[in-house]
């Protein structure tokens, strides 16, 4: 047993052990914020808190919910200063409001490593993949047959790590702590897979697709990560072996010379350093599949508990998900501000996202933004608009999206996994005016 | 006439190299996550008490600690993970009282926590 109240616990401790007596211990709260207990809280916040009478008993103010120590960031020519998430492997997240781009710069696109980094090539001309397995012919073609022999394709392309927003999950889920942040969108050249794989003279009973690239495993034992995924997806006409990224060599980090392109679905699809693809008439069994890798349950199971993920599904097609652009967590903006402009992306994996709604009164009452069509599918959305605030102290911006089938990003991450997979609850920002 | 072509050519030239990428960057990048991936760690990073050494050893061939820091697991899910590793990832099977005393250290000192959504507190500190 812990003991309560002691002067020397954080409300941290206080709201992990108990989040309603944090409330009452803390503040003096039942129910609603008032009197001296909103001022308290107001005081710990360093502001007056405007809504707090639709703030849910036991519910952490975002700008309380924080780890201890703060984050550490990236040092890297080329590379943005990214929230480093771990350095073997070698991991790191876009902070949300450097996703302002439309584009998404080389800079400030997120680092995601399953193995180690390989050196980079000599002469990138002379790279070559491999298509093989169920196919009449298996070809091998290097980068500049690729260019010469298929047709160039230029898109917009949403990729984010199938595991964007795990630490939204409770109990913890094992896995890089993302935030929102595993997610870009470039503009990437290449040619279509479904091209290259008619070439090579697909069989009827390739069914399944195995990805395979050049980086190897942290123990330095084989490959670092081989996924695979239906042959519809494989089909998709914005399914590309891409070879340049925003107009130029793809770079290092993110999988020089060529890449394979899977919008929409878990990044892990879009294998860096990409060598080799096998046609199957099984699913894939190479590491990164299977048991609870990448997959989500059919039957949702009681978050924490054990499972190895025999009867769970592959994670297709990513969550509806948006990201605040314009204004960092933790922004503090002069007194007297009555109105926020706000701005960010929104996507939802192979649909598209219809709205986004923003809340600053902690849910009770929200407003729809406006929302651009994407400029082309699998693209991420432009989303604006302006709220008001009735007074100087301490808001939240609540911000969700609804995707095109009509689902919204849910108010905590759902369907617990053990390695968290597809999480993506409502995000909340704390700015303070005044 | 030939001026203009030779400066049309050296347009084409600067154009292609752009293309042909800045191959030293693409090394000097990946000399760059190398250096960072092998940082060395002390075994004080992680938190002190008995079994640190053994976690620190056993733990730190394929990745370093900063997987295990920002962990909080109940015993049951680090025992899991214990598994998991092994099976997955090629870690030496953890058997009998030495994978007891690790799974406990790691129970003891990175045990479940509430953890809010970001990093860094804003407004405190
Ligand atoms: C043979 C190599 C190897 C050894 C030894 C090893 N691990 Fe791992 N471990 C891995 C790999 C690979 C991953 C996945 C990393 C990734 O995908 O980012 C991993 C993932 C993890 C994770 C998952 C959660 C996360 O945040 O990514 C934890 C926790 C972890 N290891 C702890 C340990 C502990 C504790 C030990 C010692 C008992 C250990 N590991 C020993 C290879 C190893």
């Amino acid at each position: 047993m812990t003991q309560q109240g002691g002067p020397e616990r954080s409300v941290h401790e206080l709201y992990r052990d108990d989040p309603e007596r944090a409330d009452a211990l803390a503040w003096g709260r039942r129910g609603v914020l008032k009197g001296a207990a909103l001022a308290a809280m107001g005081t710990a916040l360093g502001g007056t808190i405007p809504f707090a009478r639709q703030m849910p008993a036991g519910l952490l103010p975002a700008a309380l919910a924080q780890g201890q120590g703060g984050p550490q960031f990236l040092e890297m020519e080329g590379k943005a200063r990214l929230i480093l998430q771990g350095e073997r492997p070698l991991n790191a997240e876009t902070p949300e409001h450097l996703l302002d781009d439309d584009v998404t710069p080389a800079d400030k696109f997120f680092i995601r490593n399953n193995g180690s980094v390989p050196e980079a090539v000599a002469d990138p001309r002379t790279w070559k993949i491999t298509i093989d397995g169920e196919v009449n012919t298996p070809i091998e073609l290097t980068l500049g047959d690729l260019e010469r022999r298929f047709e160039l394709v230029t898109r917009r392309l949403q990729m984010e790590c199938g595991g964007n927003g795990r630490s939204g999950f409770s109990p913890q889920a094992a896995g890089n702590q993302w935030g929102n942040g595993a997610i870009s969108c470039a503009e990437w050249t290449g040619v279509r897979l479904r091209d290259v794989l008619r070439a090579a003279g697909a069989k009827d009973s390739a069914k399944f697709t195995g990805h395979h690239g050049a980086d190897s495993h942290l123990s330095a034992q084989g490959p670092a990560i081989s996924r695979g995924m239906r042959i519809e997806k494989a089909m998709d006409e914005d399914t590309i072996i891409a070879i340049r990224m925003n107009g130029a060599p793809i770079p290092q980090m993110h999988g020089a010379p060529t890449r394979l392109m899977v919008p929409g679905w878990p990044g892990s699809l879009s294998q860096k350093w990409f060598t080799r693809i096998e046609l199957r008439a099984s699913p894939h069994s190479g590491r990164g599949m299977g048991g609870t890798s990448y997959r989500v349950p059919v039957r949702p199971i009681v978050p924490g508990s054990r499972n190895n993920g025999a009867d769970f599904a592959d994670l297709e097609s990513m969550p509806v998900r948006c990201v605040l652009t314009s204004h960092a967590h933790g922004a503090r903006l002069p007194t007297g501000t009555r109105a926020l402009d706000l701005r960010g992306q929104a996507w939802a994996g192979d649909l598209t996202v219809s709205a986004v709604h923003v809340s600053v009164d902690f849910g009770a009452t929200w407003q729809a933004m406006t929302v651009n069509p994407p400029p082309n599918r699998h693209a991420w959305q432009r989303w604006t608009g302006r709220v008001a605030l009735p007074s100087d102290g301490y808001f939240e911006v609540w911000y969700r999206a609804t995707d095109s089938n009509g689902r919204m990003q849910p108010h905590v991450a759902a369907n617990w996994n053990p390695q968290g997979y597809g999480a993506n609850p409502i995000s909340r920002a704390a700015i303070l005016v005044g | 006439m030939r001026g203009a072509l030779l400066a049309a050519a050296g347009v084409l030239l600067a154009a292609s190299a752009v293309l042909a990428q800045d191959p030293d960057l693409a090394r000097r990048q990946a000399e760059a996550a190398a250096a960072i991936a092998g940082r060395a760690e002390e075994e004080t990073v992680l938190a002190e008490g008995e079994g640190r050494s053994e976690v620190f050893a056993y733990c730190t061939v394929c990745h370093n600690t900063a997987l295990i820091r920002r962990s909080a697991f109940t015993r049951d899910r680090w025992d899991e993970l214990m598994d998991w590793m092994a099976e997955k990832h090629g870690m030496n099977p953890l058997e009998g009282e030495f994978r007891q005393a690790i799974v406990d250290y790691l129970a003891t000192h990175y045990g479940p926590r509430q953890r809010g959504p970001r990093g860094g507190n804003p407004f405190l500190d």
